[in-house]
């Protein structure tokens, strides 16, 4: 008898694990897909509910999200990649050939690390786009719009730290010429570059220096901010969106609909602090609204927008091989060294003024953003792409976006040796 | 959008497939497969059996502490035979590294004993290439960016003429010379040629190799083999503006095997030797002083013949460096110097012409020695922007080949104004007389254009007379004076005007030209001076004046160099006046009356031309 309880017991082992683990079964019913994405670590950083105006999915296009995975990935490699890496000149370029050579999946680990650093500094430049354009930075999001700017200065300075890892003629010349427009700055222009590099070249201190910030210092500082971007959204209110215009929106939104209303949850109910949540989301009762669970509408969508990003990585990384180059040879420099692609707008600008193209107009342009939200008080069109509302707004932003865009293009394909204009044809 | 995430999940497996099977289906591993499954078939005895039954594939390498910084070759991997004498014609990449009694291999008891052990050596010290590689694209190198890839082996993306003559075992002493540095090493016979010819064409003269030379003219080539490639190399010599547009490298005349030779001695030149010390290093840089005597002894030049490291003898070189040290003086050793230091690998002298620089045939009646003096010790105090080096021997030598220089006084035949002109006057203004003479692209000035009407018919006979008769100073153009008598040059000037600028010569309008500068020489008239000319001349004069304004790579004749001091205080104050108000015709060079420039801001403007020379500017 007592024998057949214990086996009993034993049988219920596994599913006393996976109970242990996930507290409850796939959801039926809306209380499960409350209880799911509540208990659930990873997921209770949602709302149980959302709005459906923030699944549609032409309205973020994920972009916000892709830029998070392709920062997650980014960890993932990059730890990867640690393993390998010696932060020596004298090791370092040797070890990007053994890992190109010899380190199992090494090649496609380095270019999985390459491609998403690059791909999160242009997504995290659409996303900043997005937010711009859709009016989304407007009260009570101001903060996170700044938030946003920080990071996307955080993204741009991790990527240029990394650039500089491999220690081959494309790193290095490209870290001299970044350093270089930094010491541009007036006054203290000298001071930042030595600070920066440990030296007055760029060379061993450099190397550990720059490896340090992108291992240890950004990624940190980056993961914080990123929570608290993240934790502003839902204290913001959830994502921007137009005012309700009616009560009920019945037209579908391309997903399940759902019911909200939950049998047997007639008796009053307390609220305590979650009360006190500001913004127009913090509905108390059963009022119908336009509302649609988390589960599974928000996590499908994040869902495919994380199997999509990974799916690009990878087949970016099958394809093209992340560069190395020459080892450095400090004798011979290529013509033109160019920085890193996302500096090469600033780097065109400098060639025409060392202060106005390194210091001046980068500056204005960072203030202007991060005063973005306090600046324009127009209270409309937020929620919408491109609302008429926004149109002066809008308009500015756009010009930024091409300017920025058009620099940077003519100092990739355009310029040639001794920066002179060349046709990439 | 469940579709969708299916086949995104769907490809983010194969791309894993794909990466998996890459991870786990090397070449190497089925080269290596490969090799089992030979030696396993060909092994003879139980032990042999044995060893190879024992083995499954895995990476190979050898690390190379001896040679330079430690190398990690892999290569082994890949060519698991290499030393395995039963793969002898197995092919690549399984065959066995051939024995060669050059290298120094030895049969013992006949077996053959490698000079070279593998296991000390590695293979990129000898071959270059990336050891570290397990693909072939990248272990020979062929990857765009490595700097070394196998030694006469050839690239994708190298010229396509260049490529077949980079293809080539002998490239590969480059290497041998990076342990056998001495300087007739029989295993090197490339790198010997290529050295004498870096002496024999007058290499040295320009380029500075540690320990070699210490010519400044040209880059310094003491590493050239690290940092360039050997299609770079090859490219450089034949074309030398191939790869910096502002080169005024000549194009040297030298054959396949020359250039062969001289590509080879250069992808040697790696800065520091495995085998030597940095101190070895620090005293080769304090030997230069000898580089005379090291080019003598290297040189071999026979007139008329192309330099040749096989005809230079034990018995030759000493019979040469004897004569040199016995009489150092007087016009024979004049002319074993000029032979043996390579003057003629720019220079013609008789029959021998290097092609790139003026005629030394008849040198006594052009130049004085005074001049010759000082133009051997530094060219460009006489020609500012000559291209010839300042070759640093010593006064002993430059006397006696100025001495053996100055007695060369025969005329060559001046019978017809024609004759006179192919025979003076065509090396450099040319057949044409279009000015572009066979060396006229090393000339700067660049040699006058006689074919231009507006030039010849705009000045007074007078001034081409004088120009023939005492030449220009501060160019190439020596004085004919001693040569011919007035009559023959009105002569030529006669043949000129009808073979060349094809139309009578215009009896001149006057100019109101003062015959001196009315402006007083002061530093208040320099100043202004400079200010007109910063806002009007520096388009083609460029900012220093020196003729290399943005303006100035569009305009044929280049605008003057104003800093050549020799020139500007042989010019009259009037001829300056002239050329500025008036402008010079067949020129850029405008009318600047036109342009509202008043004969007080001239006066300026040549006050400031004037003080360049007496150092206030």
């Amino acid at each position: 008898m007592a024998k057949k309880i214990r086996l009993g017991a034993l049988t219920e082992i596994p599913a006393g694990i996976w109970n242990s683990i996930f507290r409850n079964s796939l959801p039926s019913s809306d209380l499960g897909r409350a209880q799911t994405s509540f208990t659930n670590f990873f997921l209770h950083i949602h709302p149980v509910k959302v709005h459906r105006h923030t699944i549609k999915p032409w309205y973020t296009m994920g972009l916000g999200l892709i830029t998070f995975f392709l920062f997650v990935i980014l960890v993932i490699t990059g730890v990867l990649v640690m393993f390998y890496y010696v932060p020596s000149t004298t090791q370092a370029y040797d070890r990007m050939l053994d890992l190109r050579s010899s380190v199992a999946f090494g090649t496609f680990l380095r270019n999985m690390h390459r491609w998403a650093a690059h791909g999160m500094v242009a997504f995290v430049f659409l996303h900043m786009c997005r937010v711009f354009f859709t009016g989304s930075y407007k009260k009570p999001r101001e903060f996170n719009w700044v938030i946003g700017i920080v990071l996307f200065l955080l993204t741009l300075f991790s990527s240029f730290t990394g650039y500089l890892l491999p220690w081959d003629q494309l790193a290095f010349w490209a870290i001299t010429v970044g350093a270089s427009i930094a010491g541009y700055a007036p006054f203290i222009g000298e001071q930042v570059r030595f600070l920066l590099l440990g030296d007055s070249t760029v060379g061993q201190e450099a190397l550990l220096r720059f490896y340090v910030l992108h291992v240890a210092v950004l990624p940190i500082v980056v993961t914080l901010l990123v929570s608290i971007h993240f934790w502003r959204i839902r204290k913001d209110g959830g994502l921007s969106r137009p005012e309700d215009v009616t009560p009920v929106d019945v037209t579908p939104v391309d997903v399940t609909p759902v019911t909200t209303t939950q049998p047997g949850s007639t008796t009053k109910r307390h609220y305590g602090i979650q009360g006190l949540v500001r913004g127009p989301f913090t509905t108390v009762g059963n009022v119908p609204d336009n509302s649609v669970f988390s589960w599974p509408n928000l996590f499908m969508a994040e869902l495919f927008v994380l199997v999509l990003t990974i799916a690009g990585v990878c087949v970016l990384s099958l394809f093209f091989n992340a560069p190395l180059e020459e080892p450095v040879n400090i004798t011979h420099p290529p013509n033109p060294a160019k920085a890193p692609w996302y500096f090469l707008g600033l780097q065109e600008l400098v060639s025409y003024s060392a202060f106005w193209g390194g210091v001046g107009i980068p500056t204005m342009q960072v203030l202007l953003l991060l005063l973005a939200p306090y600046i324009d008080r127009n209270p409309k069109g937020v929620g919408r792409w491109f609302a008429g509302e926004r149109l002066l707004a809008n308009t500015l932003f756009l010009i930024f976006v091409i300017v920025n865009l058009v620099l940077i293009v003519i100092g990739t394909f355009f310029r040639g040796p001794n920066w002179e204009f060349v046709s990439p044809w | 959008m469940r579709l969708a995430l299916a086949i995104a999940s769907f490809v983010i497996l194969i791309v894993h497939g794909i990466i998996f099977y890459d991870q786990f289906f090397h070449k190497w591993e089925s080269y290596q497969t490969s090799y089992f499954q030979q030696a396993l078939s060909l092994a003879k005895t139980d032990a042999e059996r044995a060893a190879v039954e024992g083995r499954s594939p895995k990476i190979e390498q050898i690390i190379v502490t001896s040679f330079g910084e430690t190398r990690v070759d892999r290569c082994s991997t890949c060519h698991i035979g290499i030393d395995d004498p039963r793969f002898r014609d197995a092919g690549h990449p399984l065959q066995s590294h051939p024995f060669s009694e050059a290298m120094g291999d030895r049969q013992v008891e006949g077996k053959w004993v490698r000079r070279h052990k593998f296991n000390d050596f590695g293979c990129t010290v000898c071959h270059d290439g990336q050891g570290r590689g397990l693909e072939s694209k990248y272990a020979h190198g062929q990857d765009h960016f490595w700097p070394d890839p196998l030694l006469g082996s050839r690239l994708i993306d190298w010229r396509a003429d260049y490529k077949p003559k980079l293809v080539s075992a002998d490239f590969m002493q480059a290497n041998c010379t990076l342990c056998h540095t001495g300087e007739n090493f029989t295993g090197t016979p490339q790198v010997s040629l290529g050295r004498k010819l870096f002496f024999g064409k007058n290499c040295y003269g320009c380029h500075k190799i540690d320990g070699l030379s210490n010519g400044t003219l040209g880059p310094d080539l003491s590493e050239a083999g690290k940092k360039f490639k050997i299609d770079y190399l090859w490219e450089s010599i034949v074309e030398p503006r191939a790869n910096s547009a502002v080169s005024f490298m000549p194009k040297f005349t030298l054959t396949d095997e020359e250039v062969k030779a001289l590509t080879i001695f250069l992808k040697s030149r790696r800065g520091m030797n495995f085998s030597e010390t940095s101190l070895d290093r620090y005293r080769a840089t304090l030997t230069l002083g000898k580089v005379g005597e090291e080019a003598l002894t290297n040189v071999m030049a026979a007139p008329g013949s192309p330099i040749s490291g096989s005809k230079l003898t034990g018995q030759m070189t000493g019979q040469m460096t004897g004569q040199m040290t016995g009489q150092m003086t007087g016009a024979t050793a004049g002319e074993q110097l000029v032979q043996n230091k390579a003057c003629l690998a720019c220079h013609k002298l008789g029959k021998s012409d290097g092609g790139i620089a003026p005629d030394l045939s008849f040198e006594g009646l052009m130049r004085e020695e005074p001049w010759m003096m000082a133009h051997f010790r530094s060219p460009r105090s006489r020609i500012s922007d000559s291209i010839m080096p300042s070759f640093g021997f010593t006064d002993a030598e430059y006397e006696a080949m100025t001495g053996y220089l100055t007695s060369l006084k025969t005329p060559p035949s001046l019978a017809t104004p024609a004759e006179t002109f192919t025979n003076l006057c065509a090396r450099c203004h040319g057949d044409k007389g279009d000015g572009r003479g066979l060396i006229s692209t090393y000339l700067d000035p660049f040699p006058r254009d006689l074919t231009k009407i507006g030039f010849m018919n705009s000045k007074p006979i007078e001034r081409y007379i004088a120009s023939i008769q005492n030449g220009v100073q501060g160019t190439s153009m020596p004085g004919w004076g001693k040569m011919l008598n007035e009559g023959q040059i009105r002569g030529l000037l006669d043949y000129v005007q009808t073979a060349f600028v094809r139309e009578p010569r215009r009896t001149l309008k006057d100019r109101r030209i003062p015959e001196s500068n009315p402006v007083a020489d002061s530093l208040d008239s320099v100043n202004r001076g400079e200010v007109t000319f910063l806002q009007r001349c520096t388009g083609c004069h460029g900012k220093k004046g020196d003729g290399k304004g943005p303006n100035s790579l569009d305009i044929q004749p280049r605008p003057r160099n104003l800093r050549n001091h020799d020139f500007l205080n042989s010019i009259s104050d009037r001829r300056l006046f002239e050329s500025l108000l008036y402008g010079v015709q067949g020129t850029a060079m405008p009318s600047w009356i036109d342009y509202g420039l008043t004969e007080k801001e001239v006066g300026d403007l040549v006050n400031y031309l004037r003080s360049f020379d007496k150092g206030h500017k």
